[in-house]
């Protein structure tokens, strides 16, 4: 059934890919036989031909997960799209203490745990990259202390 | 032969260089921390790592000194776990646990994990040993490739890959085709026109090779690894205080030597990598045992010793193709190959005398890291060890931390951020649906290469697709492309006959 589903959005996803290659590239001149649009037009006719296949001859999955794992996996893809875009705002020992001490506890971290674990995770993060490391990383709210 | 031995004598002049050997000793090192982690194998921990390399600014042979030392330390690390907790890291640790776990069971877990440390060494030893012996002379067959040989090798790597790796080929063919659709994306580098841009100005140039990496394997791991969120406690076995002795040795010298050279084998064909090595040399031995096959799953050094030397070996054979062809010989190598183009250094033929530095440093830097491997694992698995301990909890975060660093630090562009959380979630559904990932990425970095060396063939043909068949070179590849997808389907009918 997954797979079906899976199959089917393939279908869709790879329908547009298709009409795009067949349709909508097209280069304004070009000196060499094979232009812009050949090669997705291969690949499309090859993802097409597989995903009819995955549609006919599923594979038997189990997709099925209780609803707390995908409550847990929502609330993580949240924090994540969070933590990316708090990221430059808070600057990454704010944004990352914080992303830190919540995804911690929800894995079952104590609070007081997760709050140190959070906070030494962005500052010695940030010691070790900035200053070790000499990456590019950003100072946020704090630039000023930094 | 002489060639070789100044090859190595000019890499090894690389590798002893202070910043070069320190480089191998901490790429090891963290390597084997990453490898004994639990959930985390080397493409992972690799591709985790590699922006951060990249973000270092050191020249492009250090930097490559650095991440080989990680993915071959990561396959020594990942032995740990499974041989203590049997969990294993990855694919290619699994047929590790078989033997390994029922010898820790007994309380002999030091035993089990000085053999395969020394397991590991024969293999990665004897697998750049035939490397340093072949690689210059693929490479300089390869010379004489045309780009319509190009095509053919390509076409045969991913029929070798979707016929060896994965449990659907359907579904690893299409693997490949999501990558090179991936690849797609962006300004046509011949005409200038856009595709599949969707008017996204921050994917004009493409999506980052980075970007990519790190999204399928990366975040795609944490997903996972949330999903599973290991509940309870993971009982971790004792080390306890036996160790190796000159007999379990002399019963396993032979299994060694066999499934070195057969993981080396395999290792070097395109797309395949450790998993299908340790399978296939666990095997091997297992045949070759006779009366004492019983024994094996009981915990008998044999079965250990045969999949880590057989992954080990493995794993070197994968860079052969790298170095040699531009193609790598396993989703590892293929983060490799794309962090030798984040240099912008071309893989392929002319590497051995245009960057003989890269070439023959990091084959030089092998056979020290696999030495320094061994000596830092014997006494030091204890230390290797506590990292299992680390709990899921706080390692979770950690995984998205430095996945953000690594991608933020590169680019500096926010948007990047969303993107590896889009390709995680895309990853991680793939992952659930039996699809490995690793052709994705084979696909992502050959895609390019692919489409230019067609186009490049049709222009010198003026469009007579005949070119592509055009040498005896590619006429053989295409042969063995058939044969390696058939072989497997013949010998299936074959034996289901003999069942009937």
């Amino acid at each position: 059934m997954a797979d079906r589903l899976f199959a089917l959005f393939a279908l869709i996803a790879g329908g547009i890919y298709t009409y795009v290659a067949f349709f909508i590239i097209k280069a304004p001149f070009q000196y060499d036989p094979l232009g812009p649009e050949t090669w997705p037009q291969v690949l499309a006719v090859v993802f097409l031909l597989c995903s009819l296949y995955v549609l006919v001859r599923p594979d038997h999955i189990q997709f099925a997960l209780g609803r707390s794992v995908w409550l847990r996996l929502l609330m993580l893809v949240v924090m994540l799209g969070g933590y990316a875009e708090l990221y430059e705002p808070l600057g990454f020992v704010i944004s990352t203490a914080l992303f830190c001490c919540l995804l911690s506890v929800m894995l079952g971290a104590n609070r007081l745990h997760s709050v140190a674990f959070g906070c030494a995770t962005g500052i010695i993060g940030y010691g070790i990259c900035d200053y070790l490391l000499g990456l590019n990383l950003p100072e946020g709210l704090l630039a000023p202390f930094l | 032969m002489n060639e070789v031995l100044s090859g190595l004598s000019g890499g090894f002049g690389v590798a002893l260089m202070p910043l070069n050997l320190f480089l191998v000793l901490i790429g090891c090192f963290a390597g084997t921390l990453i490898g004994a982690l639990p959930g985390i194998g080397p493409i992972n921990g690799v591709a985790i790592l590699l922006p951060i390399a990249y973000s270092l600014g050191l020249p492009p042979e250090s930097a490559l000194i650095l991440l080989a030392g990680i993915y071959y330390g990561a396959e020594y690390g990942g032995r740990i776990s499974s041989i203590l907790l049997n969990v294993p890291g990855d694919a290619g640790a699994v047929m590790t646990t078989l033997d390994g776990n029922p010898m820790a069971k007994r309380g002999e877990a030091g035993r089990a994990l000085s053999i395969s440390a020394i397991a590991s060494f024969v293999g990665g030893t004897i697998a750049v040993i035939l490397m340093s012996l072949f690689g210059p002379f693929l490479a300089k067959f390869a010379l004489t490739f045309t780009p319509a040989d190009y095509v053919a090798l390509m076409v045969f790597a991913f029929a070798s890959l979707s016929s060896l790796v994965g449990k659907n080929q359907v579904k690893t063919l299409m693997g490949a085709a999501i990558g090179l659709m991936l690849a797609t994306v962006g300004i046509d580098a011949n005409t200038g026109v856009a595709r599949y841009t969707g008017g996204i100005p921050d994917i004009l140039a493409g999506f980052d090779f980075l970007v990519v990496v790190i999204g399928f394997f990366g975040m795609a791991e944490l997903i996972h690894l949330v999903e599973q969120q290991i509940s309870g406690k993971l009982k971790l076995l004792p080390i306890g205080k036996s160790f190796v002795s000159w007999k379990d040795l002399m019963q396993i010298r032979w299994t060694m030597l066999r499934s070195s050279i057969i993981g080396f084998v395999i290792g070097v064909l395109p797309g395949v990598g450790a998993s299908v090595a340790s399978a296939v040399t666990y095997g091997t031995e297992m045949r070759m045992a006779g009366e004492d096959r019983k024994k094996f799953g009981t915990g008998d050094p044999r079965g250990l010793a045969a999949p880590e030397s057989g992954n080990n070996a493995a794993a070197g054979g994968a860079m052969v193709p790298m170095l040699t062809l531009g193609i790598p010989g396993s989703g590892t190598t293929a983060i490799l190959l794309g962090a030798l183009m984040l240099f912008n250094v071309t893989p392929g033929p002319l590497m051995f005398e245009q960057r003989p530095e890269i070439a023959w440093g990091l084959i030089a830097s092998m056979y020290i890291g696999n030495l320094a491997l061994l000596v830092i694992n014997l006494p030091l698995v204890g230390l290797f060890a506590r990292m299992l301990t680390i709990p899921q909890k706080y390692l979770s975060p950690l995984i998205a931390v430095l996945a953000f660093i690594g991608v933020y630090s590169v680019v500096g562009n926010p948007f990047d951020l969303f993107l590896i959380i889009a390709f995680g979630i895309f990853g991680w559904v793939l992952r659930k649906l039996e699809f490995s990932l690793a052709p994705i990425i084979l696909g992502f970095v050959l895609g390019h290469l692919f489409e230019d060396n067609l186009r490049r063939a049709l222009s010198i043909s003026r469009g007579d697709w005949s070119i592509l068949v055009s040498t005896w070179e590619s006429i053989g590849l295409y042969v063995m492309a058939v044969l390696i997808v058939a072989l497997p389907v013949i010998i299936g009918i074959r034996n289901r006959r003999k069942a009937k």
